[in-house]
């Protein structure tokens, strides 16, 4: 029994700290490759503090967790005793109302403050930019005061009372007394409603994603956004620090408590004198404004008195110095030093447009893929651009002028390009079998293939095998697609976006399609792995392009920036990170020469001809072709009743909550 | 006083001299401690007043009062050592720090903790805890010290040790005390003045001689000590008649045949052979107290308790003898009836009314 129990423990344990294990191990490996550990290595380290963008985010998110938790850990206490002094009954009320917003999905809490918060700031204080640090630091201190509430009233209502009587009975005015007594009663409740609020809000993601405009992110939500491409092993490194940094502080926690609950036990105490509590408190002062001043310089640090130019990117979508390529946002700072860019990112298209649509934001620059472009001019969401600033347009290729989203060249100028192809490892699957999509569609590969996880990506696939357009808005044709992809369904081993390239790099499947820049990242990890472009099926061509959005301040500034992105150099140093290919006549120059020859980058002319776009299409053919998707990927069963077939588990779901909460409320109410 | 509409104290009316020691007595739910808690300042009467010196201090909170309180279980500040503890309330006066050093060392010394200043709360025994509480009171030189049951906690051999070192306490510094207790024994032993409370009312004010000696009313005289307490008529000054017997008596001043309580103290009766009594009875049990025996007698059903260092057996027919100073007599009031029958007499008595110390609010 004692045996089983001890096994018991350390399974425990290892289950708690293995993810752990792996995290710090991974921020020591030379390569890249989780899987595989190369050798030992501080670069990521050193990478991690030679990264400002990421300092300073880190340094936002310690700035508002800091500050949400001092301020709420405040209002907490203060609110407790309040509650405290309440009658019993009024007390069980107020305190059931704390707790609700704790128990509240945190998606909820999120969306609510950010409506109150666009509210307020557009409707009646008519700011342009409604969603700012002060929204982020508010949001933060409603969520935190529960915990602080939460965790000082079982020390209040432990405190033996007469205690306060006697503190007034030798002269305290309530006030002192509360100061002089009651704080060091409760100060262990305190001391753990602060922790638990700083945990909580160092690592909030849901709820600062809705309240947090792009000129103050937090940490959490940037890193949300690095999908595009795996995630940085600095990363790892910084995670591995905050780790040490709790474990530090939480052993330090226990170990002074042990201390101070020996010293209880010794009868004699040693005097404190007058001298050392002077300089314990100087100490502890000297703490907390050192790290003030930490938070606020890693923040200024990075931005100081200038014009600020918002870029929203794609995650990992352009150089920044890693891998000894070039810092594209320093360099620019630095040939125009007036001008601070402020660099954020999204994960999607349709994120980014959700973004733009809510409002609320002040955007400068937004790189969206092609289709995207053609919506947002649709919807008046694009200023015009004044070409008279951007002379370096004359670099652009014709091939990508005139383009279906932008046929006049009015709003947009290409940053990069790319084709859709399938990647497969040479290792496992037969050459003769890579004749054109259908390989996606080989029985012999069965659980092997993988498949876009994003509806029009994985319809693009079968529509070019079934010789169907990738822009069809016919319904029937669009249902003949979702047939080919029902059929495939049992072939694939899983539906991917960012996952594959751990998957194909650890060759737990084998064949993909995928983005040709991505292709050539995993390539690099795994030499076995191989890129093909269908070319006499046609594959999807696309383009990512700079815009404008309306709600820009710094126009002039933008169209520096895109005129700077447009030089052959800048341009042929950037696809060496971003590894797609540059629509800037002479940046293949520039280009690393493995990239610049590659064919999968670089495919001949004759076959890009073969390349097409996507096209914004209308809401419903978007919608149908959404429902048709998630029937495949839930159900995988054929999708001919689709209307039946989605209404059903809806009415299932909601017949059911319906029954739980009968289940949870009727009774109640009977007691009442 | 009331508290939630329910009337808590009625009709207190009461005077405290200086420098005196003066106790509140009276079972749970008395109304004592709430008294004390309306002179420290912590609850405001609903009518009433409360004078100092001449002054009305209803609306003076407790900070600014100049009465002390010594806290039941002490309420000792556990973030404090010894030292922080005693110096509170001078170092929230803002003294000088060497009168503050001063001063908790001169009253270290009265409570007997010199050399304590540093240990911990937590260290001390309850009887240290207990001088700190009234060291923590006294330094501040307070005009009235309020001590709320602060023996309570202890055992009963510190309990005796810490009566006479409060009382040594109180003539050495010369300060008023008001004192709360349900034990009579501390009362009577301790105090100056004895206030006997029942059902928020004041049921007698006197030293603790005239209290016992003189009880003015059942409640009072079962409280005090114990009593046998029959009914009797007054036929005249100096003349009692219960038993269907006159007695002689020392009481004067009632009015002709009216009804009274007669209270006769167990101590003060004499067994005399049965031939020789002016009552003649039964003994019905016998319980051994160390220093005397508590002998039940059955006088015509009624039942006596006797308390002599003479054994007589059970089932003995005994005697006894009535001196006119062994008999008081108190006027009938609502207590009368309630008090003073042993019928259901049990060694056990004493410790059940003891038990029951919880106090009131």
């Amino acid at each position: 029994m004692k045996k089983t129990n001890r096994i018991l423990t350390i399974l425990i344990f290892a289950f708690l700290y293995l993810p752990m294990l792996v995290l710090v191990v991974a921020s020591f490996n030379t390569g890249k490759n989780l899987t595989i550990f190369e050798g030992f290595t501080l670069d990521q380290y050193k990478a991690l503090f030679q990264d400002k963008d990421l300092l300073a985010l880190l340094g936002n998110s310690l700035l508002i967790s800091i500050l949400s938790t001092a301020i709420a850990t405040a209002f907490g206490t203060f609110s407790a005793v309040g509650i405290h002094s309440m009658k019993p009954r009024l007390r069980k009320t107020v305190m059931s109302l704390t707790n609700i917003p704790m128990t509240n999905p945190d998606i909820v809490t999120g969306i609510s403050l950010s409506l109150l918060f666009v509210f307020i700031g557009s409707a009646l204080l008519h700011q342009k930019e409604s969603l700012n640090f002060w929204t982020l630091l508010i949001a933060h201190i409603t969520f935190n005061l529960p915990y602080v509430i939460l965790n000082v009233m079982p020390k209040l209502k432990q405190m033996n009372p007469a205690l306060q009587d006697a503190a007034m009975d030798l002269g305290c005015t309530p006030v002192q007394s509360f100061f002089k007594v009651t704080l060091h009663e409760i100060m262990p409740g305190i001391v753990s409603g602060a922790i638990m609020a700083f945990t909580m809000s160092l690592d909030d993601f849901v709820i600062s994603y809705f309240v947090s405009g792009n000129g103050f992110l937090t940490l959490p939500v940037e890193i949300y956004s690095y999908t595009k491409k795996p995630m940085q092993p600095r990363v790892y490194a910084m995670f591995t620090l905050l780790f040490l940094l709790i474990f530090v502080l939480m052993v330090a926690m226990n170990l002074l408590q042990i201390r101070s609950d020996r010293k209880k036990l010794i009868k004699q105490v040693k005097p404190v004198s007058s001298r050392q509590k002077t300089f314990r408190r100087v100490c502890a002062i000297a703490c907390a404004i050192a790290i003030l001043l930490g938070c606020g310089w890693l923040i200024l640090s990075t931005r100081q008195n200038k014009v600020t130019l918002n870029v929203m990117n794609w995650g990992q979508n352009i150089a920044d110095g890693s891998d000894g390529t070039l810092d594209i946002i320093a360099a620019f700072e630095e040939k125009y030093p007036d001008i601070d860019v402020n660099y954020t990112t999204y994960d999607s298209n349709e994120s980014l447009y959700a973004k733009l649509a809510g409002g609320g934001l002040t955007v400068d620059l937004i790189i969206p893929s092609d289709y995207m472009i053609a919506r947002l001019k649709q919807e008046n969401m694009l200023l015009p651009l004044n070409f008279d600033n951007i002379p370096n347009y004359k670099y652009v290729q014709e091939a990508f002028k005139n383009t279906a989203y932008d046929p006049e060249n009015k709003y947009s100028v290409p940053y990069t390009w790319g084709t859709v192809g399938i990647i497969y490892n040479a290792k496992f699957v037969d050459e003769a079998d890579v004749t054109g999509w259908e390989l996606l569609w080989n029985e012999k590969y069965k659980g092997k293939i993988l498949q876009f996880d994003n509806s029009r990506d994985a319809f693009g696939v079968a529509q070019f095998l079934s010789g169907i357009s990738i822009n069809t808005t016919d319904a029937e044709e669009l249902r003949q697609s979702a047939n080919k992809l029902a059929e495939q369904n049992p072939l694939v081993r899983q539906y991917v976006m960012d996952q594959i390239y751990s998957i194909m790099e650890g060759e737990n499947a084998w064949i993909a399609p995928y983005y040709a820049g991505d292709c050539m990242m995993m390539m690099d990890a795994n030499p076995d792995l191989r890129f093909y472009l269908p070319e006499e099926q046609g594959f999807n061509l696309f383009i990512d392009a700079m815009c404008i959005p309306t709600c820009s301040e710094n126009k002039d500034a933008a169209e520096k920036f895109i005129n700077f992105l447009c030089e052959p150099e800048i341009s042929g140093a950037n696809m060496d990170y971003i590894c797609y290919g540059s629509p800037i006549e002479g940046a293949r120059d520039y280009m690393d020469e493995y990239l610049a020859e590659s064919d999968v980058i670089y495919p001949d002319q004759s076959i890009l001809d073969k390349g097409v776009s996507y096209l914004f299409l209308p809401a419903e053919t978007n919608r149908l072709m959404d429902n048709l998707f998630m029937e495949i990927r839930i159900a995988g069963q054929q999708p001919e009743e689709e209307e039946e077939a989605s209404a059903l588990p809806v009415v299932l779901t909601l017949s059911g909550l319906a029954a739980a909460a009968a289940l949870l409320f009727l009774p109640k109410r009977k007691h009442k | 006083m009331e508290f939630d509409g329910e009337r808590i104290l009625d009709g207190i009316n009461l005077y405290f001299n200086d420098k005196e020691f003066l106790t509140l007595l009276g079972p749970s739910g008395c109304g004592k401690t709430t008294t004390l808690r309306i002179i420290g300042g912590f609850l405001t009467p609903t009518s009433g007043r409360v004078l100092f010196d001449g002054k009305c201090i209803n609306d003076v909170p407790a900070y600014e009062r100049q009465i002390n309180t010594v806290f039941q279980r002490y309420a000792l500040f556990p973030h404090l050592d010894v030292y922080g503890n005693i110096a509170f309330g001078l170092k929230v006066a803002k003294l000088p720090k060497e009168e503050i050093q001063k001063r908790v060392q001169d009253i270290l010394s009265v409570v007997g903790l010199t050399g304590f200043e540093h240990r911990s709360i937590d260290s001390l025994s309850g009887g240290q805890q207990q001088r700190v509480a009234i060291a923590r009171a006294l330094v501040n030189r307070p005009k009235v010290l309020l001590l709320d049951e602060p023996l309570a906690a202890l055992d009963l051999r510190l309990r005796k040790d810490m009566q006479n070192e409060l009382k040594r306490i109180q003539q050495a510094m010369g300060i008023t005390f008001i004192y709360v207790t349900h034990d009579q024994e501390e009362a009577l032993s301790m105090s100056d003045t004895v206030v006997v409370m029942d059902k928020g009312r004041i049921q007698q004010i006197g030293k603790p001689e005239d209290i016992y000696n003189e009880p003015k009313n059942a409640f009072v005289a079962d409280f005090i000590g114990e009593s046998n307490i029959l009914d009797g008529i007054m036929l005249s000054d100096y003349k009692v008649k219960f038993f269907g017997r006159v007695f002689d008596c020392v009481d004067a001043g009632f009015a002709p045949n009216e009804p009274v309580d007669v209270v006769i103290r167990p101590e003060d009766i004499d067994f005399v052979p049965a031939g020789e009594g002016h009552l003649v009875g039964t003994v019905t049990s016998v319980t051994f107290k160390g220093l005397n025996y508590d002998i039940i007698v059955d006088f015509r059903g009624f039942k006596w308790l006797i308390q002599t260092t003479d054994y007589h057996s059970e089932g003995e027919t005994v005697g006894i003898r009535l001196n006119p100073e062994d008999i008081h007599i108190m006027h009938k009031s609502e207590y009368s009836g309630m008090f003073g029958d042993y019928s259901s007499y049990s060694a056990e008595y004493d410790e059940l009314t003891e038990d029951a110390d919880n106090e009131e609010e």
